[in-house]
This record gives structure tokens, sequence and C-alpha cells, in this order.
């Protein structure tokens, strides 16, 4: 009896602590214009990219042929991917307040267009965005970056 | 590569009324397919990186770096190429803006509204709106409606008048304020996220202590 009573609070703790965990989870960004079926990977799992879905940090947001996709993050920054991209939202964090800033941007393939909003003029030493064989440190502005 | 992979393409559609030949090409196609994969699997990614002006005509600056240094880009319309990791990304040339419209025409034409932010100013150590930002309120809602807005900041800000835990408290009630307001006139609360940020992040900086009316107030960001 006692046993099963353990188990049951331990349930009950470990659920809150998971539906507590989901609410935490702050999105970064939200995709605000897409052409065709973009996806987005999360956790192993693969979800349609729509108009208004959320982005969340370590997200993998990939286009197929004929496809691109707009996004809009918590600090006005815009990414514009075109056609057979793949990006991943390594690391982004806004907090002004407590000068905790830095935006982390994996661009594995494709065409990306990224133009910085407040971090941009804030922090942008913050700002990094990683192509296979360079590093693109950021201070200000747009810039336009293909990997073939 | 790219010819190889039009003559299968045209073996296929020529043999589409032999099934032997049409199965044929197909393994054709798998065998093409493969090289394909070992071919780019073995080169190195090639990778362009461009400096545009943002839509205010204004440049910025960036730094390219890899494992054998780093490239700087500060003027317009320049790019700089990299080979591989071990490779100095190349000096940075200007390219034509026939070229960049080409390359990135895709992303480009991506027109996305970047986000809007209204201020709106209190009374001094309250939660009321000056009578100029009540009528802001509209603004706000039909900005929301417009754009079909489910993102919305709502960031609680103070002057330095006061102690620090009280002002963030104040300002923390200010953005609390605002978005019951907003709601109240029928936007989804899920849609919207209320921070605040107390003195730390005035509009107008100014010594500790100061009652700056311009740092009384509550941004909001309609994405």
């Amino acid at each position: 009896m006692k046993f099963i009573n353990i188990v049951i609070i331990i349930t009950i703790i470990s659920l809150c602590c998971e539906s507590f965990g989901f609410e935490n989870s702050e999105h970064v960004g939200i995709v605000k214009s897409v052409t065709g079926d973009a996806v987005i990977l999360r956790n192993g799992h693969t979800f349609a990219a729509e108009v208004n879905t959320k982005i969340f940090n370590n997200d993998l947001v990939k286009t197929g042929s004929d496809e691109k996709i707009g996004l809009v993050f918590e600090d006005d920054t815009i990414i514009s991917m075109g056609s057979n991209s793949q990006i991943i939202i390594e690391d982004f964090l806004y907090q002004p307040a407590e000068k905790k800033m830095s935006f982390v941007t994996r661009i594995i393939q494709g065409t990306v267009s990224f133009l910085s909003g407040q971090m941009g003029k804030l922090f942008p030493e913050g700002i990094r965005l990683e192509t296979p064989d360079a590093v693109i440190g950021f201070r200000g502005t747009r810039v336009l970056v293909k990997v073939e | 590569m790219l010819k190889a992979r039009s003559n299968s393409n045209t073996f296929a559609t020529a043999g589409a009324d032999f099934k032997e030949i049409w199965f044929m090409s197909k393994r054709s196609q798998i065998l093409l397919l493969l090289v394909l994969v070992l071919f780019v699997g073995n080169c190195a990614k090639r990778t362009m990186v461009v400096l545009v002006p943002d839509p205010d005509g204004k440049v910025g600056c960036i730094t390219v770096s890899n494992l054998a240094g780093s490239v700087t880009v500060d003027t317009a319309n320049q790019a700089t190429i990299i080979k591989d990791q071990k490779t100095l990304p190349s000096a940075p040339k200007e390219l034509e803006k026939q070229t960049i419209s080409s390359v990135f025409s895709e992303v480009i034409t991506i027109q996305l509204l970047p986000p809007v932010h209204f201020i709106l100013y209190f009374q001094r150590n309250a939660t009321t709106l000056t009578p100029a930002s009540v009528k802001l309120i509209a603004e706000i809602l039909s900005e929301i409606r417009e754009r079909n807005s489910t993102d919305i900041s709502v960031i609680g800000h103070s002057d330095t008048l006061g102690d620090k835990d009280y002002n963030f408290k104040l300002s923390k009630s200010r953005a609390i304020a605002i978005s019951n307001l907003i709601v109240k006139q029928g936007v989804d609360q899920h849609f919207i996220r209320t921070t605040s940020h107390g003195e730390e992040n005035p509009l107008i900086k100014t010594k500790d202590n100061v009652s700056e009316p311009r740092n009384r107030r509550v941004e909001v960001v309609v994405r």
C-alpha cells in the first residue's frame, strides 16, 4: 500500500514537472510567411510550418524545392529562407534588462537572409551565424548567405 | 553532372513503354544518385556571404572567420567566398546588384512586416495611462487584428525614482494592466507575453532616483 502511494506521488510530481517545464519553455520566434510545405524538426518530431507556428530553441527549419519561409524573432530579427534550405536555431536568448543576449544560428544548407533586430543594436557581439566552413560575426543589419 | 542527369531523364521518358528499359533506367538513376551523393559528400560545401543594406539603407559590418583566419566585410554588396575550413575566406569583392538579386531572388522577395512597437506612458507612480496613451490602445488593437497577430509582447518599465524592487513591481503591474486591457478587448491572452524590466532598461538614461516621464512606460510589440 505504502509502495503504491509512493509510486503515485512520484508519478504526479514528474507529470507536474513536465507540464511546468513545458509552460516554462518560451518560444523565440514565429513563422510569419510560408510557401509550400516547409517543416520544423523538434525533439525528433516533424511539424508542418504554418503562419503563426512558434519557433523554439534547437528547432531545425527546413524547406524543400519551391518552398520558402520567413521567420520573425522576439528581438525583431527577420530570417528568410529560400528553397532546399536548412537552419537550426541553436541559441536564442533575449533578456535586455539582465543584459543576457545571444543569437546563434547554424546554416546547414541553402540560401538565407538574416536581418538583425534589437540585438544588432544592443549587443551585436552575441550574434553568430555558423556555416559549415566559417562563422559570421555580426555588427548590424543585413547579410545574405548561400551554402551550396 | 547536370548533363548526365538530363540524359537519364530523357532515357526514362523514351523508355516509358518498355518495361525492361524502364527498369534499366531506374537502375541507372539510382546509380547516378549514388554517384551524386558521393560527389557532394566529398565536395567541400562552398559558402558565399554577402553584406547588403537593410531596408533603411543602413550597412553594417561582418567578420567571417574559420581555421585559416578572418576577413571583415564593411561595404555594401561585397561578398566573400569560403572554400573550406582551412582556406581563408576570399578577399571581399563587390558583386553586381543583378548577381545578388538572381542568386538570392527567393529570400529577397519574401516580404515580411517588421514587428511594430508601441510605447504607452503612465502617470507618476501609477498604473494609469496618460490621456495621449489611452488613445493608442485602439491603434494597438487594430494592428493586432490587421496582422492576425498571435505573438504580442507587453513589457513594463519604470523610471529610477524609488528603489529597484519597488520599480520592478510597479513596471510589472503596468504591464499586467495593459495586458488585461487588451484581453478585455477580445485578444486571446495566450497570444500575449507579459514581462517587466523595472528601471533597468530606460528609454532615457538618467541617474538613480530621477523622475522621468518618458521612462514610465509599457512597450507593446505586435508581431
